[in-house]
């Protein structure tokens, strides 16, 4: 009770700059993504029996689990795992069930479709699941009630599982103690086989197979395949049948010659030649019901086209044959299969069009041609599931869940492209705000007439303004339209033009670099549309990225990795490369006499270097004191500006800033003393102004931190196996100031001329700030911390926190965490009329403060803030998993018209003025005359 | 609740591990099976937290969770949970017989206060103790922007003056007409008197010449501007 009431208070006391709930979902966008989805574990499937629609399953490459409504591609339920999990993520359904089961790293979960709850839970006891499959049959009988799971589980203890449906309780397990890699289960309506890789001593691997029994889990037979020959990797293994009518096992050799065929099972194997010479990659694709004709269907990709040829099993010979072949056709693409009852269908989906056969004779049956989109411009399918929509025994409609190479997850209904998810951005690792060149050019024109003498500067001034007249016509046709999209409120559409005559500066681009090594452009006004992608590796053939990082010039990124030496400029309006002569080189500008410093972390050490010269030589060093490690630090942004160089106290009197430049805050651990150190260097000189240390500290946990103006703060977790007092997550936040004393400037006050490096004759004597800090307690942990940004400083900033537990981002006032708050007292008036007010230990996350408000924002690595056109608005994006972006006015928005000034009124307010003065003219006039003639 | 039961039953297998389960039960709040699949309990103590999710049967499984006093959490979109402190310990089923087991006990706690200020006791128990939590509200995002209200518009000061306003220039005039001679006179001789009545010269400059202290301080002079000795503040309207 005592937590709520200081909720409470602290709710009062607090002007909360809240979201208004008709900004929400426009000012902000939120991109929740899932990964490149697997191809193995991507469904249609009914959530539950009765259902009418279907859901698209998924599990992504960084195993979350997703489900995709596919009518508008929009996520109906996400599970995204710890990211401590590891091992590669499975799903599968069985069919009529009301549950998915997933299997990552040593959990084993089922979720309930629907909505993604957890209906049990197990873990394989350290071990890492291979392999997961439902037992859709036994002894020939479809289970109705929850079907089991058979898990396969390697790396540690080896061997199946068979889980019960409904508990998740291990009904038997079979150990395997043979040493060989385990590589797949499979299921027929009698037997489960246990395919493991047995490894020769010549290298290659033979393929053995284990038959179970699924009652008991006993071994019933066991047979080895020859394949040594052909079987090098796990690659080579086409299809291990899962859950077929016709459970097989095919593979190929090293250059794609051969075909090799078993039916799991017996131990003949049959053999058929790849008909094209260059083959650069098979795909098998087979119906994964029990229940359908056992046809199944081999792709053969080559560098150009793409063919296929069907095969049919027959059950009762055990013998495999060709049915028919479908002829190579030019162009990239994928096939898939679907069924309808016992009927398969294969869709053969092409960037031009979407052909389906049947599996019995090579007829198309239905054919619509793809229309394209700017966003799969240059894309082609990867892999895909489909949905077929069989009437009177035609097939009538299809619908295809298709990943493009380049990163976009579309569905494509009859040829039409229903949705598309930019599934490529989930694994962004870099991202900056880019600025574009259109600005610039002016800036850097006036710049010239600054330069100039008067007249000349006058003359290009006038040519200036003639160059502009051109645009004059276009402006005064947009006039009308610009007036009516003001009053009624237009859906924002944006262009690179329409960014760059951006009034307010909402729309600003983010240039966004992924670990797969795409680089993508989001436009943060208009809702996070992605302006331009465009894959690194076109530039970079032979590159395999690790994780790219982006730096934003004047019209152009940079982007750089340890894949390749150098770097790669890409055009920030277009995502062009650049030749490196069409960059102007702007070397970083140092007057006379003085030499510009940079710093890095060397070995562990914090080194500054004078950068000028060619080869750096270190002019500081911060080596931490015995045991302490450095984890991180942070400069003080480059652009960061200040509006006023010190604090109004409220008796007039000002308690001066300490405003510098060149700040570092240096976050270090000691292991073994679990204490955690902040130093504040002074980068020009690489002096300690000011040190903190924490006792208790859990190290494993982030310690983030931030630095602005003449303020930091960070954020520690406390260590609940020490004796301390209180359990939980401390922010602590530090001001400078040049004195304790209001209206002083301390050492550096009385000289016109002063030195921080140097401030009094004595060597080695640092301006020491006066620092006040205050911690406080908050209720959850913060994984990430940043700073507004405003384009004058005017406005007051705003501590933006990431908090990983709740996938939130929370945008702390800064008057909460005043480090000059009056502790055990109330504020005296002239502190009230400051804004303090009396220091809580506790600062509770309104959700009102809650930037993300009823979004997931799941995942994030970084939060990242630009200044708008408004002095009032600082934009924010946050990058990771998922994108968010926002804007935020701490101040509230008090130089542009909010959503609550209705136009429309003001309009008739004036209408009926006019109206009032016109029916009160006559009045007037008459009294005017009336006066007149008394007199 | 029984099948969740039963999956722990099997999956406990060390010997010093507990397992309990976090329940929340239909409240007039909240019906729990509304609650966002997103929602997650975790149990932290040090290092990386265990993590539960959100069961159909409203409750959060732990398992295997070794002795120690943990800070239990409830994270959740739309609804607030208080934080909740769970101490594991292993203590001797009866004494002197040296068998062991798992005692778990949960007790409210708070934030901001020391860790042994310990709130109600939520419930105790042996392996597989089933424990209660309840929402404290839900989280309001958004705040609600003022719409137009005539109301507000009529109390705004600027509004109310100028209807005063509009009072006085409409209806004076046709109060002057209706009063009876007598009143009239007598109130125009007052309206003569006051400071700003018309006389003569240019009302401006007689503004600008107008000595606020002295007709404030109640002086009176008889120089050009006749002054009364107490005017009423509503006679310096001129009708």
């Amino acid at each position: 009770m005592r937590l709520n009431a200081a909720v409470a208070l602290a709710a009062c006391l607090v002007p909360a700059a809240a979201i208004f709930e008709d900004d929400a979902y426009h000012i902000d966008f939120h991109h929740a993504l899932l990964g490149l989805p697997k191809h193995d574990a991507t469904f249609f499937q009914k959530p539950y029996p009765a259902s009418k629609a279907s859901l698209l399953f998924t599990i992504s490459e960084n195993s979350t689990i997703g489900v995709v409504n596919p009518r508008d591609g929009a996520l109906v339920w996400r599970q995204a795992p710890s990211p401590y999990a590891s091992g590669n993520g499975l799903l599968r359904s069985g069919e009529d069930q009301d549950t998915v089961i997933s299997a990552i790293g040593d959990r084993i979960t089922a979720w309930s479709s629907s909505d993604g709850r957890v209906v049990w839970e197990a873990t394989a006891d350290g071990a890492i699941v291979q392999d997961l499959e439902i037992l859709e049959q036994e002894d020939g009988i479809t289970n109705v009630d929850a079907k089991d799971a058979i898990v396969l589980v390697g790396d540690g203890s080896q061997g199946v599982r068979r889980l019960d449906g409904k508990t998740g309780r291990v009904k038997w397990s079979y150990q395997d103690a043979s040493g060989d890699v385990p590589f797949q289960v499979s299921s027929s309506p009698t037997t489960i086989y246990y395919i493991s890789l047995h490894n020769t001593l010549l290298g290659g691997s033979k393929l053995k197979v284990t038959s179970l029994s699924p009652i008991t889990g006993k071994k019933i037979d066991q047979y080895t395949l020859n394949s040594d020959s052909e079987i090098q990797d796990h690659e080579h293994i086409l299809f291990a049948g899962a859950n077929t009518a016709a459970p097989l096992l095919a593979w190929t050799d090293k250059a794609n010659k051969v075909l090799k065929f078993n039916i799991i099972g017996t131990k003949a194997i049959s053999t058929f030649n790849v008909p094209q010479s260059v083959v650069e990659k098979i795909v098998l694709h087979a119906p994964g019901r029990v229940n359908s004709l056992p046809h199944f269907l081999v792709e053969y990709r080559t560098a150009t086209g793409l063919s296929a040829e069907v095969y049919h099993v027959d059950l009762k010979k055990n013998t495999i044959s060709k049915a028919y072949s479908l002829p190579e056709t030019t162009g990239k693409g994928t096939f898939t299969v679907s069924t309808s009852d016992a009927n398969v269908y294969f869709t053969k989906i092409t960037t031009e069009e979407t052909t389906i056969v049947s599996s019995v004779s090579h007829g198309i049956l239905g054919r619509w041609n793809v229309k394209g989109s700017p966003n799969l411009a240059g894309a082609y399918p990867v892999h895909g599931v489909s949905e077929v929509v069989v009437k009177t025994g035609k097939p009538s409609a299809v619908r295809s869940a298709v990943l493009f190479s380049n990163g976009q997850w579309a569905l494509i209904r009859n040829g039409e492209l229903a949705w598309t998810r930019p599934e490529f951005l989930a694994g962004a690792v870099s991202a900056a705000w880019a600025e574009l060149p259109e600005e610039e050019t002016l800036a850097h024109e006036l710049e010239v007439e600054g330069h100039q003498n008067v007249v000349s500067a006058y003359f290009h001034r006038v040519q200036r303004h003639i160059r502009d007249l051109e645009h004059f016509p276009a402006w005064i046709q947009n006039i009308p339209k610009r007036v009516l999209g003001n009053l009624v409120s237009k859906p924002e559409e944006s262009t690179i033009d329409e960014i760059q005559h951006d009034t307010f500066g909402f729309h600003k681009l983010v240039i966004v670099a992924t670990q797969g090594g795409q680089l993508a452009a989001l436009d943060v006004g208009s809702r996070g549309k992605v302006v331009w992608s465009i894959d690194l590796h076109q530039f970079a053939p032979e590159a395999v990225f690790q994780s790219p990082s982006v730096k934003a010039f004047r019209g152009y990124v940079e982007i750089k990795d340890s894949a390749f030496k150098g770097s790669l400029y890409v055009n920030s309006t277009t995502g062009g490369l650049l030749a490196s002569k069409d960059i102007p080189v702007q070397p970083p500008v140092a007057s006379e006499g003085q030499s510009l410093i940079s710093f890095d972390l060397v070995d562990g050490i914090l080194t500054g270097f004078l950068g000028a010269q060619s080869i750096p030589e270190a002019v500081w060093t911060f080596d931490p004191p015995a045991g302490e490690r450095i984890i991180g630090y942070t400069a003080r942004p480059v652009k960061d500006p200040v509006a006023s160089i010190g604090t109004v106290l409220g008796d007039r009197r000002v308690l001066y800033k300490y405003l510098n430049p060149n700040l570092v805050l240096v976050t270090t651990v000691f292991d073994a003393a679990r204490t955690a150190s902040i130093y504040l260097l002074d980068s020009a000189s690489g002096q300690i102004l000011h040190t903190f240390s924490h006792n208790d500290v859990d190290i494993s946990r982030p310690i983030p931190s931030t630095i602005s103006e003449n303020w930091f703060s960070y954020s520690l977790t406390i260590d609940s196996t020490s004796a301390a007092t209180s359990r939980g997550y401390h922010l602590v936040v530090a001001e400078l100031f040049e004195s304790a004393i209001p209206d002083d400037r301390g050492p550096l006050g009385a000289a016109s001329n002063a030195s921080t490096l140097q401030p009094s004759a004595a060597f080695g004597d640092a301006a020491k700030p006066h620092v006040i800090s205050q911690s406080y307690h908050i209720p959850q942990e913060i994984s990430h911390m940043t700073v507004t940004q405003t384009r004058q400083g005017i406005t007051s900033r705003e501590l933006i926190v990431t908090l990983a537990a709740t996938n939130s981002i929370v945008g702390v006032p800064r008057n909460v965490i005043d480090p000059r708050r009056p502790i055990g007292r109330d504020p005296t008036p002239s502190e009230a009329a400051e804004g303090l007010t009396r220091y809580m230990p506790i600062i509770p996350f309104d959700p009102k403060w809650h930037l993300s408000h009823r979004y997931d924002v799941v995942g994030v690595k970084e939060v990242i803030t630009s200044e708008s056109g408004l002095e009032s608005t600082s934009l924010v994006f946050a990058y990771g998993l998922d994108m968010f972006g926002t804007r935020v006015a701490p101040s509230f928005a008090f130089d542009v018209l909010g959503k609550g000034f209705n136009k429309v009124q003001m309009l008739l307010t004036v209408v009926a003025l006019f109206v009032g003065v016109l029916f009160v003219a006559p009045l007037v006039k008459r009294k005017q005359i009336n006066t007149l003639w008394t007199i | 609740m029984r099948t969740s039961l039963a999956t722990l039953a099997c999956l406990a297998s060390a010997v010093s591990a507990a397992r309990f389960t976090l329940h929340i039960p239909n409240t007039p709040i909240v019906n729990p099976s509304t609650l966002p699949s997103t929602t997650y309990a975790t149990l932290h103590s040090s290092g990386a937290p265990i993590e539960a999710y959100l069961t159909r049967a409203n409750s959060f499984n732990f398992a295997n969770v070794s002795a120690g006093s943990y800070l239990l959490m409830v994270h959740c979109r739309d609804y607030a949970f208080h934080p909740l402190r769970l101490d594991v310990s292993v203590e001797e089923a009866v004494e002197g017989s040296g068998e062991k087991r798992e005692l778990v006990k949960a007790w409210q706690t708070f934030i901001g206060n020391e860790w042994d200020n310990k709130g109600e006791l939520i419930g105790e128990g042996g392996n597989g103790v089933v424990l209660e939590t309840r929402p404290l509200g839900q989280k309001y995002y958004f705040q609600e922007r003022q719409g137009f209200s005539p109301l507000s518009f009529l109390k705004s000061p600027m509004i109310l003056m100028a209807l005063f306003s509009m009072v006085m220039i409409f209806g004076m005039p046709y109060l002057m007409e209706n009063m009876d001679p007598e009143t009239r006179a007598e109130f125009e001789e007052m309206q003569k008197k006051s400071p700003l009545a018309p006389s003569g010269e240019n009302p401006a400059q007689k503004l600008q010449n107008f000595d606020l202290a002295g007709w404030m301080a109640g002086k009176t002079d008889s120089g050009s501007n006749s002054r009364g000795a107490s005017p009423a503040p509503g006679s310096k309207k001129r009708g």
